[in-house]
Order: structure tokens, then C-alpha cells, then sequence
């Protein structure tokens, strides 16, 4: 496997006696979404400050492409874009100034690259408004502009979708898995909501109280044909049908008038033929996905920090 | 040094792009034309030596440009972050060291545009409007002063020059160390311009470390014609206290902007 390119060791930050975050060690590779789960408090954000070296480690060591972060500062945050908290510019300065000043900054950035930028976001029609005209969502839009403007091989947002209309969360999302897909850079989202990442990444990060606590593949899209998942079926006589599976040789558990089958596809398909040829009527089945939310409750313990 | 050039250039957008920038431009430049011509219209003679109308107003127009730069030079490093733009700014790859001197030369290269500005809308206005005949500074600065009151008049902005910097440096660092716009620019004030009005006081006190107060100081003009806030100071002594305390202003603000967690 190839280098990942964001490599955290050990990465511990101390605020006086208050431990902030706890021995995090994490890798993410290029081309995947990575999203970094956690209750507000968790260290979201003090993380991210100390991948892009607006904060110091208390110890640990932090490498981007290779570079640490702390003694290759230059080299390192070349490869990085991103969004920390929400996406202050200059309110004075219009949108493009605002895309201007930081494209100055990076070696590269031509004028070209600055609208292709621009109508990557859908801001051609605002650019050259000043910045306190805008809306949350078109800011969070520029954001992500002075983000990916040098083409960087991470791009860390935090909390992208604060302020999003539904239609913006959903072409930020296609266009982030895009980004990940297509260019091969790896995105890191923070986030708090939980219904959001299951849509968005490929892994997910858990952590509370600074301690990393898990981190899950999400399946996207489809289920995958020949491993088992529980399975609802409705019926209407539950006893007998949980006979016929049993002939099936498959465990079922009654759920009031249903029954829940660990199984595949093929299974789905023969005890529903069954079924029918029983005479017992089939009012529906259904794959039961545990979510996001109920595995992320479930390992944090639906814990409270206030 | 072409790229280190660009941070600045994006400084100076900052400055410049802000309507504020024209105002204080526009105050100044307000204010010198009306103390002309009022003394046009008093001046029922018309004996009103130019050259002194000059001097009266490079001096009040000093003070005016130390506290807009103050201003621009406590806004410009604590505005990135009250707005939280500090944060964008500095994850590109460039040291905080050259970030935090590409906001300084920016300041000092304003509060010099200022100054040119002034100089020059205040000699012509001032030529166009009174006589200019008699130049020798000896008739209208004081009579122990030797020379042509244009030579005069340059050593005197240069020297008032060094004291706005060394001010202005104060405020920045202030800015910097506390982030907060309005406490550097009321602290930096009411140094500049609430203790400088006790200098004379200060500088009577008898003891031996008041030598070392930088308000005694900061004003190198009155070396110029001979008369020291405190016996026996020379120029010399006076560039060497201030340079002992522009040393470590500019320590302290690169310091701490250096090493500061951000988590504005």
C-alpha cells in the first residue's frame, strides 16, 4: 500500500492540566473521504488546528505527504486546503480579491485556475461582490474555492455543510466523493451530523473526549450479494413462517408480527418463495441497515459531555 | 524576494481596498487646508511667512498620522483575528515570521505615503497661498538655528519619521500580543498622546533610570534646535534608548505571534 497522506502519531495536545486530545494515531490514504465523528467538544476541531499547525502538539508527531508539520511546516501544508471553523474572509474585499489574495500566497495559481475555481463553486454570478453581501452558504462556497485553489492533495473541511441548503449539502457531497474519485485527494470532513457522513464518506473516525474510540467502512450504494444482513420480513403468520426457516436452516427472531433473519440475497428470494407456497402472505421485506447514528450512540455510549 | 513581495502586495490590498484608508486621507488633507486658509482670510496684512504656516502644520499633521497609523497597524494584525481570517492565513507555505513582516513593512510603507502625501500638499498649498521669500530658518524656527528652513524642514520629517516608527511598532505590538484592535490602539493613544503630555515632568524627575524612559525620548526634534527634554541627553543617547526599546517590541511581537496556539 502506498504512503498515506496524512499520518498522525501519538498526537496528544495538553492544555494545562486538561488533556484535549489523547494519543491519536490515525492514517488516511489518498482518494477515500474520511470522516471524523464526534459529540461537540470532542477535539474535532483542536485536531484539525494541529494538522494545519495553527496549534502546537504536546507531543506526537503529524505528517502530511511525508513532511511533519512541525519541522517541515512549508513542504507539508503545500498539500493541504482547507476550511477551519467556518469560512472567514474579508468582508471588505470582494470574492474574487478575496481568491486573489490567497492565490498569491501558493506558487501556480494563474488566473485561469481562479474561474475554474469560481465555476466549480457556482459563485461566476456574485464573484466580484464584496464578501459581506454574501450568504452563509455562498461564503462556505468561497471557502471551499480558497480550499482546492492549489490543488491540494488533502483537503480538510470542518463542518462543510454548516449553513447548506439541502441542494448545496447534496452537490457538495457529489463533488467532494468526485474530488476523492476522480483527482485521488484524500477529503477530511468533521462533522457532528451523523446522517450526513453515512451519505458522504468511505471510513468515519469516531472519537470523544480526544480519544480516538473507532473507525468504520461505510458501504456505499448497494448491498453486496452474498454477505448477510439482517433481514425483516412481514408476515402474517410469524410461528410458521419462523418454521420454514428454521427447515432453511436459519435462525429467526419475532419482532411482533415480523420476523429478523440474518441472511443474503438468495436466501430472501427461496424463503419468500416458501412462504407463498405455505400460503402465508409476505407484506413486505426489508434489509435492516443499523445507521450511522444508532453505531455511533452505540460506541459512544449516547453519552452526554455537558 | 519576488513572492515575499506578493505578501505585501496582499497587505496593502488590505489596507487600501478599505474605505477608512481614504477617510483618514481625506481628514488630514482636510484639515491642513482649512488651518491655511483660515490664516489666509486672518492674515489681512499679508506678511504671513509660508514657511511658518509649514512648520505649525507638518507638526499637527504628525500627530495626526501617528494616530491613524496607529490605527492601521493595530487593525491590520488584530482584525485577522476578530474575524478569524488569521486562521487562512497562515496555513499556506510561509513562515508567521515573514506573514508578521509583510503586515509590518505594509504599515511602515503607509504611515510613509502619508507622510510624502502631507509634506507635499502642505509645502505647495502653503507656497501657493503665502509668501515664501524668506527662507532662512534662523528667522522662523528659532534663532539658534542655522541653515534654510527646507533643510530645516526634512530633518525635521526625518526625524519624526523615526519616532512614528518606533510608535507604531509599540502598537503592533500590542496588536499582536493581544489581538485585540481596541485595546492597542486606546493603550498605544494614551501612551503617545496622554503620557508624552508629562514627558516634561518625566523628564524632570532626579533619578538615574529616568534617563531610560521612552518617552523622553521618542520626540528626536528637539535635539534639532539645541533644546533637550532632559539636561545633558544627547541624540546620540536618545536613537540608542530607542533602538534598545524598538528591539524589543519587535522581539516580543515576533515571539508570540511565532509560537501562539491559534484558536481564534
Amino acid at each position: 500500500m502506498e504512503q498515506p497522506i496524512v499520518q498522525l502519531q501519538q498526537v496528544t495536545k495538553r492544555i494545562g492540566k486538561k488533556t484535549i486530545i489523547d494519543n491519536l494515531t490515525l492514517d488516511l490514504p489518498l482518494g477515500e473521504v474520511f470522516g471524523f465523528l464526534g459529540p461537540n467538544g470532542s477535539g474535532k476541531t483542536t485536531t484539525i488546528r494541529m494538522m494545519v499547525g495553527l496549534m502546537a502538539m504536546t507531543a506526537g508527531e503529524i505528517k502530511i505527504g511525508g513532511y511533519s508539520i512541525r519541522t517541515q511546516y512549508q513542504q507539508a501544508i503545500r498539500n493541504v486546503g482547507a476550511i477551519v471553523e467556518n469560512p472567514e474572509m474579508y468582508k471588505y474585499l470582494t470574492g474574487y480579491q478575496n481568491l486573489v489574495h490567497f492565490a498569491r500566497m501558493i506558487d501556480g495559481v494563474t488566473p485561469e485556475r481562479i474561474q475554474e475555481v469560481i465555476a466549480l463553486v457556482g459563485l461566476e454570478s456574485r464573484i466580484h461582490d464584496k464578501v459581506k453581501t454574501y450568504s452563509l452558504g455562498m461564503r462556505q462556497r468561497l471557502g471551499v474555492a480558497q480550499a482546492i485553489l492549489h490543488r491540494p492533495k488533502l483537503l480538510i473541511l470542518d463542518e462543510p455543510t454548516n449553513g447548506l441548503d439541502p441542494a448545496g449539502i447534496r452537490e457538495l457531497r457529489d463533488y467532494l466523493r468526485q474530488l476523492s474519485k476522480e483527482e485521488g485527494i484524500a477529503v477530511f470532513v468533521s462533522s457532528h451530523l451523523l446522517s450526513e457522513m453515512e451519505l458522504m464518506c468511505d471510513r468515519v473516525a469516531i472519537i470523544q473526549n480526544g480519544k480516538l474510540i473507532d473507525v468504520r467502512t461505510i458501504h456505499q450504494g448497494g448491498l453486496d450479494a452474498a454477505s448477510d444482513v439482517n433481514m425483516l420480513f412481514e408476515v402474517d403468520k410469524p410461528a410458521e413462517a419462523s418454521e420454514i426457516a428454521a427447515g432453511l436452516g436459519k435462525a429467526a427472531f419475532r419482532e411482533s408480527d415480523s420476523l429478523i433473519i440474518e441472511a443474503n440475497r438468495e436466501f430472501a428470494a427461496e424463503f419468500n418463495a416458501r412462504l407463498v407456497a405455505a400460503g402465508i402472505k409476505v407484506y413486505g421485506i426489508r434489509v435492516q441497515t443499523k445507521s450511522l447514528e444508532d453505531q455511533f450512540l452505540e460506541v459512544t455510549g449516547g453519552e452526554r459531555i455537558v | 524576494m519576488f513572492n515575499f513581495f506578493k505578501l505585501v502586495q496582499n497587505e496593502n490590498m488590505k489596507i487600501y481596498r478599505r474605505p477608512r484608508t481614504y477617510v483618514m486621507l481625506g481628514i488630514l488633507l482636510a484639515l491642513i487646508a482649512a488651518i491655511s486658509i483660515i490664516g489666509y482670510f486672518v492674515d489681512h496684512n499679508h506678511n504671513t511667512s509660508a514657511w511658518s504656516m509649514i512648520m505649525t502644520e507638518v507638526m499637527i499633521s504628525y500627530t495626526l498620522i501617528t494616530v491613524f497609523t496607529i490605527i492601521i497597524a493595530s487593525s491590520g494584525v488584530a482584525d485577522e483575528f476578530t474575524s478569524g481570517t488569521i486562521k487562512l492565513l497562515l496555513i499556506r507555505p510561509w513562515t508567521r515570521s515573514k506573514i508578521l513582516l509583510s503586515k509590518y513593512i505594509a504599515v511602515l510603507l503607509y504611515a510613509l505615503g502619508m507622510v510624502i502625501v502631507m509634506l507635499l500638499f502642505t509645502v505647495v498649498l502653503n507656497i501657493i497661498l503665502f509668501d515664501a521669500s524668506d527662507n532662512a530658518a534662523a528667522d522662523i524656527v528659532s534663532p539658534l538655528v542655522s541653515g534654510s528652513i527646507a533643510a530645516y524642514l526634512i530633518k525635521y520629517a526625518l526625524l519624526k519619521y523615526v519616532s512614528l516608527i518606533v510608535t507604531t511598532t509599540l502598537a503592533f505590538m500590542l496588536a499582536t500580543v493581544s489581538r485585540s484592535g481596541a485595546l492597542a490602539i486606546g493603550l498605544s493613544l494614551f501612551l503617545i498622546l496622554g503620557v508624552n503630555s508629562f514627558t516634561p515632568l518625566l523628564a524632570a524627575l532626579k533619578y538615574k533610570w529616568a534617563d531610560y524612559i521612552l518617552f523622553i525620548h521618542l520626540d528626536l526634534t528637539q535635539y534639532l534646535n539645541d533644546t533637550p527634554l532632559r539636561d545633558g541627553s544627547t541624540m546620540g543617547f536618545s536613537i540608542a534608548v530607542l533602538a534598545v526599546y524598538y528591539a524589543i517590541f519587535v522581539a516580543l511581537a515576533w515571539y508570540v505571534f511565532k509560537k501562539r496556539d491559534v484558536a481564534a
